[in-house]
């Protein structure tokens, strides 16, 4: 791995924001590519960091200043990713459903997906069906990731995926969900193409559904 | 021995660990208030807002199911909104925090600790004492948030966990804010006639052990240094601890702790000491939501197999049970306890 690359991976597992923002220009300004810099650099610290958490050494503070931290490098980045036109692993559009303001899951979530290359669009909390259904139409996402912390509202997330299959979306998309409550029998009973109980796992879910 | 879920005789005056290792009956001790409102026909909203509303819900879940304890509903909205976070309350929802109260230093140092009574906290204080006032030879217990927790509500959950890292002395001055309070609201319980305190800190299983050990045990620990005694006792429930966090949380200094699904109850049970009494575990979305009646009855079956060689375990919900959850399956967890033919072993 390049020396600079290696201190951007490094300061990403440490969720150093600064010493990233600091380093990123410094790598760009060596010539390495954005592409090189995403995949090697930050990509893969957060896959590391998703390891890292299922193995109980990271717990969630570390994940969100990790993530925090490639959030910071990849907005340096964007705009030369974009003149490179480098393709994200995929568009998601993820919230919590209709009636749910709870967040923090979510958040983490979108941040892992970013951190794994996704091109994610946060539509918040308390999402309704016609915003989801809304979103496919217009944005042309290949994932609709729906989260729920309550047992009263986890039924709009049957109601979110009827509305987009009455919509006549539902081909056109996967869609996975997740939450406390959330079990594997609950997403295959509403329909959902998969569950993920952490956000390490969302990760690697959401890659089985592209590539499906 | 035959396992029962109650005592058929009132519960004796006492510490309840010692009550529980000393029972030839395995005990159960659900956090169950929200499904009870379908006893009454009142709503959650109304429960949490009016203390009869929650006395007459406790004792009718009491008579229908014998149990030895009556719990004060838990609601981790109370505290946070008696500091000034907005709330938000549907008829059918527990309520939850909006918004951010405090985001920085400055505020934290102007954030004033309320009184004891401010908003709701006077109803779950009134729910116990009205409770406390008519024997039924059960412990009664209050409940209340934990300071970690209650410091993540008051700045933001994800931020909170963030600075715990990045700005840790903020936080611990929240905590002290926070537990202030909480030290206050655990007197007040008891004064009511509380026999005990369930003190919930789920946030505290998002965060590593070693952050337990900074930013939650030794604020809980100032709590039960200043109510435990042979009258009045510390349950702590941390629904999303693990077996890595148990050596940290036990630092607590608590005298009976109260886990989640996330802990392996059986392992817990062999890590801990044999006067140490825990509780749990039985998910209450998957088993008392998402199952039938057969389904809890077979999943509760295998807990208590599970643990039936320990004295020291008091089978219960791993965490509150949703207002949704159907009573028909509430049945079912006190039906399995009673089934259940086992000896616990000495």
């Amino acid at each position: 791995m390049d020396p600079i690359i290696r201190e951007i991976y490094d300061a990403i597992l440490a969720g150093n924001s600064k010493a990233v923002e600091a380093k990123v220009p410094v790598a760009l300004a060596a010539g390495l590519a954005p592409k090189q810099i995403l995949e090697e650099g930050m990509i893969a610290a957060m896959a590391e960091v998703g390891r890292l958490f299922e193995e109980g050494e990271y717990f969630v503070p570390e994940m969100l200043i990790a993530a925090r931290a490639m959030q910071a490098g990849l907005a340096l980045l964007k705009p030369r990713l974009k003149e490179g036109n480098v393709q994200s692993a995929g568009r998601v559009a993820i919230g919590s459903v209709l009636g749910d303001l709870h967040d923090i899951g979510k958040n983490l979530v979108a941040m892992m997906l970013e951190g794994a290359g996704f091109e994610v669009l946060d539509l918040g909390t308390n999402v309704t069906p016609a915003k989801f259904v809304a979103t496919v139409t217009e944005k042309d996402v290949r994932i609709i990731a729906l989260s729920a912390l309550l047992t009263t509202t986890m039924a709009s997330m049957k109601t979110t995926i009827d509305a987009l299959a009455q919509a006549g979306v539902r081909g056109k998309i996967k869609i996975m969900v997740g939450g406390a409550p959330i079990t594997e029998v609950f997403a295959r009973q509403i329909g959902a193409d998969g569950y993920a109980p952490d956000a390490s796992r969302a990760v690697a879910l959401a890659k089985s559904l592209v590539a499906a | 021995m035959s396992v029962d879920a109650s005592p058929a005789t009132p519960a004796p005056l006492g510490k309840i660990r010692d009550f529980v290792l000393a029972s030839p009956h395995r005990l159960a001790m659900p956090i169950l208030s929200f499904p009870g409102v379908k006893l009454t026909g009142v709503s959650v909203r109304e429960l949490v807002t009016n203390p009869p509303a929650q006395v007459a819900v406790q004792r009718l879940l009491q008579q229908k199911y014998r149990t030895s304890f009556m719990l004060s509903a838990m609601d981790l909205s109370v505290e946070a909104e008696a500091f000034g976070s907005e709330i938000r309350m549907e008829d059918a929802e527990i309520p939850c925090v909006t918004n951010r109260l405090v985001t920085d230093d400055a505020q934290i140092s102007r954030l004033e600790v309320p009184a004891v009574g401010t908003k709701r906290t006077a109803v779950y204080l009134e729910t116990v004492r009205l409770l406390a006032a008519k024997p039924t030879g059960t412990w009664i217990l209050g409940g209340m948030i934990g300071p970690f927790s209650l410091a993540a509500r008051l700045y933001g959950v994800s931020e909170a966990l963030q600075d715990t890292l990045n700005q840790p002395e903020m936080i611990h001055a929240l905590l002290e804010k926070a537990t202030a309070f909480l030290l206050a609201y655990a007197e007040a319980f008891k004064r009511a006639g509380a026999r005990g305190i369930i003190i919930a800190e789920p946030t505290a299983g998002l965060i590593s052990p070693n952050a337990v050990v900074s930013f939650s045990s030794p604020y809980i620990r100032q709590i039960v240094k200043r109510v435990a005694d042979d009258d009045f006792e510390v349950i702590l429930h941390n629904c999303g601890a693990r077996l890595a966090h148990l050596p940290a949380t036990l630092q607590s200094g608590a005298q009976i702790y109260h886990f989640g699904k996330t802990m392996d109850i059986p392992a817990a049970l062999a890590r801990t000491p044999a006067d140490v009494v825990l509780c749990g575990n039985l998910d209450p979305a998957a088993i008392f939501v998402g199952c039938d009646p057969a389904g809890v009855r077979e999943r509760t079956a295998a807990l208590l197999q599970a643990t039936k060689a320990s004295r020291a375990f008091v089978v219960s919900s791993g965490c509150d049970i949703p207002p949704d959850a159907p009573l028909a399956n509430v049945d079912a967890f006190f039906d399995a306890i009673r089934d259940f033919q086992t000896s616990i072993v000495p």
